[in-house]
């Protein structure tokens, strides 16, 4: 063997060596933290998020290629404190951002500590506008109170009615979006009777009762969640109030309430990003329904649409920042600046404060067990049956 | 605004009459043993789930679901009962901080077993209306109205009239006295702590047939029949019944003459208002009668 034969076939080997260790670097696992609530009172929204994130994870490993993502849990139990801790553990596991939250209250604090641990957080379970009026860089959210607001007003305005009751939860989210729905109601010559009830509430006859006798509107509005609105809906069916209709936001126009009350669902009003049975037009939303339906076997719901494009928004700027090399100088929360992308739930761009600027959501409405979307007109699937109460 | 008051009125009595039936069993093992069992909300939770169960799986009536309910809440509180009696030093505290900690495994345990999902009977006989001139009720309401009355006079009777029922007082006074009658106070303690069993399990099966229930429920319950028990006066049955439908009627005209979003600090209120007139509750010490 000659010098220079020698030479190359050391070159070779040190090529390959190379080709080798860059093949590694490329394709490295990147660590995500999703900080849930899997216990307490929000187990059931964080179990659904949590579905939606496990969907992106499959989702993008499957298609990007060439990076990896896999992601620890941690239970934040619903509680703030426990989400800040939760948040910390996954920083000492060495995650490079947040995906998760429940709840505004869980949120804020959560947020703080991924900021101070220079961590990006990214959600769509907390719609209080506190949140991004902190001006934390790298706080994201892909949901707001604005785009509930705009949808329950455009439906009333559809409607062309001129008094509603609004029922609403103390809860801060919920609070925050009854306030928003009357202000701007009550801007447009409506009369709005406002009821707030406590969370632990269990009997609403004497709310529905003062709306029977005393308001007489001709809608009711309800903001709260699952547990309230089988309660709001029971008592309005005992007491059979003289309304046309009954709308809810978020947890209500869903697979699930179909399947578990259909006596009380029947011409009941919510927020629905899809219609039931879901029909996915895109690819991005086949290859979703396709991967939900393997991993759960069971139709998607709004919570895992929502987990799941908050989780592959993340995940793709991640890959993007891992690209260039800035993984670890702030990459992922310039690259999720730049977000513009269609998605399930319409197209994303993130504001200065981090706040989805395009996000208006859609009302539908349950018809004979399936879910019809009834508004925009340009997103509908069905004629709004109007007036239709479940009694 | 008659017919609101009268209504008002009416729901309060009814809501009082289910508080009731969730504060007993808490108010008799309190009362007879001076443990707080902040498991007992866990306890009504499980019969809840067993109705549920019973309902979503073999298709019959939640109230059907009593006598698998009754088996397995009495069994937790045999257990629960055989944990306490471990504690060798100040078990009144000590005994917290255990059915606390039971209360945590029991309510996890349900979420692994049903999940987060609210449930509720899906049964229309349950939530059809049952309208008396200007009274709305569901029928499940007034159904369990009368078994909460029902329960509370058989407790009542046997408290006062059977032997049991009095060995358990006796324990209750004077724990060396009762032993020196022959009374053994760990059976007897076991026999108050089943019968709290026995109506945390009517309580659940209840509960599910009006309400919504989901995991995180129990503790709500357990501390609802706390404040009862309290204002209640230690130990009083007639105390629990008075006390839950004042409670329940101050939260409907709460929300009635106020707003609905005060109901609970209206309980809160009321609640202090009393211990502060009367610190050993409405029935307590001298007062006493059950």
């Amino acid at each position: 063997m000659d010098c220079n034969c020698i030479i190359r076939s050391k070159l070779g080997l040190a090529a390959l060596a190379l080709s080798l260790t860059a093949g590694v670097a490329s394709a490295e696992e990147l660590l995500v933290g999703a900080e849930i609530p899997l216990t307490g009172s929000l187990a059931r929204v964080g179990a659904g998020m949590n579905e939606g994130i496990s969907v992106a994870v499959e989702v993008f490993n499957k298609t990007n290629g060439k990076h990896t993502i896999k992601v620890i849990t941690a239970d934040d139990e619903s509680a703030p404190a426990k989400a800040i801790a939760a948040v910390e553990k996954l920083a000492g596991q060495g995650v490079v951002a947040i995906t998760g939250g429940y709840g505004s209250n869980n949120i804020g604090p959560a947020s703080d500590a991924a900021n101070k641990l220079g961590l990006p957080y990214i959600t769509s379970g907390g719609v209080d506008d506190s949140l991004t009026e902190r001006g934390i860089k790298t706080f994201f959210r892909i949901n707001n109170t604005a785009g509930y607001r705009k949808a329950m007003v455009g439906l009333l305005d559809d409607m062309k009615v001129k008094s509603a009751s609004v029922i609403y939860s103390t809860k801060e989210a919920t609070a925050d979006l009854a306030k928003d729905v009357q202000k701007e109601l009550a801007a447009k010559g409506m009369t709005v009777g406002m009821h707030a009830f406590d969370p632990a509430i269990t009997d609403f006859k004497p709310i529905i009762n003062k709306i029977r006798l005393q308001d007489k509107s001709e809608v009711i509005l309800m903001a709260g969640y699952e547990n309230d609105y089988v309660g709001i809906l029971r008592a309005a069916k005992v007491l059979k109030p003289d309304v046309k209709a009954m709308i809810g936001v978020w947890s209500l126009a869903t697979p699930k309430m179909v399947a578990d009350f259909p006596d009380l669902m029947p011409s009941v009003y919510g927020t629905a990003l899809l219609p039931f049975p879901a029909e996915f037009k895109t690819a991005d939303g086949k290859l979703f329904a396709d991967t939900y339906k393997k991993l759960y076997n069971k139709e998607p719901d709004y919570l895992g649409q929502f987990g799941y494009v908050q989780s592959m928004i993340l995940f793709e700027a991640i890959a993007r920042a891992a690209d260039k090399g800035t993984l670890k100088k702030g990459g992922v929360v310039q690259e999720l600046a730049r977000t513009d992308r269609e998605t399930l739930i319409g197209r994303v761009q993130f504001n200065d404060k981090g706040d989805n600027v395009n996000f208006v959501h859609r009302m539908g409405q349950h018809q004979n067990g399936k879910i019809a979307i009834v508004w925009p007109s340009d997103a509908a699937t069905g004629k709004m049956s109007f007036p239709g109460v479940p009694w | 605004m008659l017919d609101l008051i009268l209504q008002a009125l009416y729901s309060g009595v009814l809501q009082g009459g289910s508080y009731a039936l969730i504060a007993l069993g808490l108010a008799l093992v309190f009362g007879t043993m001076k443990v707080i069992n902040l498991a007992h909300g866990e306890f009504v939770l499980l019969a809840a789930y067993m109705a549920h169960t019973v309902e979503a799986k073999l298709g019959l009536s939640p109230v059907l679901a009593i006598p698998v309910a009754l088996v397995l809440v009495c069994l937790c509180a045999v257990v629960v009962y055989f944990l306490i009696s471990l504690i060798r030093k100040d078990r009144e505290l000590n005994s917290l901080i255990l059915t606390y900690g039971v209360g945590i495994i029991l309510t996890n345990a349900v979420l692994l077993i049903w999940s987060a999902d609210v449930r509720s009977t899906s049964s229309a006989w349950m939530q059809d209306a049952f309208v008396v001139g200007p009274f709305y009720s569901m029928r499940s309401e007034l159904l369990f109205f009368a078994v909460s009355i029902v329960l509370m006079g058989a407790l009542w009777w046997w408290l006062s009239r059977s032997w049991y029922g009095r060995a358990v007082r006796a324990v209750s006074s004077n724990r060396d006295a009762a032993k020196l009658m022959g009374i053994n106070p760990r059976a007897t303690e076991i026999v108050s702590f089943v019968v709290a069993g026995i109506l945390a399990a009517f309580a659940g099966v209840a509960i599910f047939s009006y309400g919504v229930i989901q995991p995180a429920f129990g503790h709500v319950l357990t501390v609802k029949a706390f404040i009862i028990t309290v204002l209640a006066g230690i130990g009083s049955i007639p105390g629990v019944l008075v006390g839950a439908l004042l409670l329940g009627v101050a939260e409907a005209l709460t929300v009635t003459l106020a707003s609905s979003a005060l109901q609970e600090l209206a309980g809160m209120a009321l609640f202090l208002m009393v211990l502060f007139v009367m610190p050993n509750g409405l029935f307590g010490a001298a007062g006493r009668r059950g």
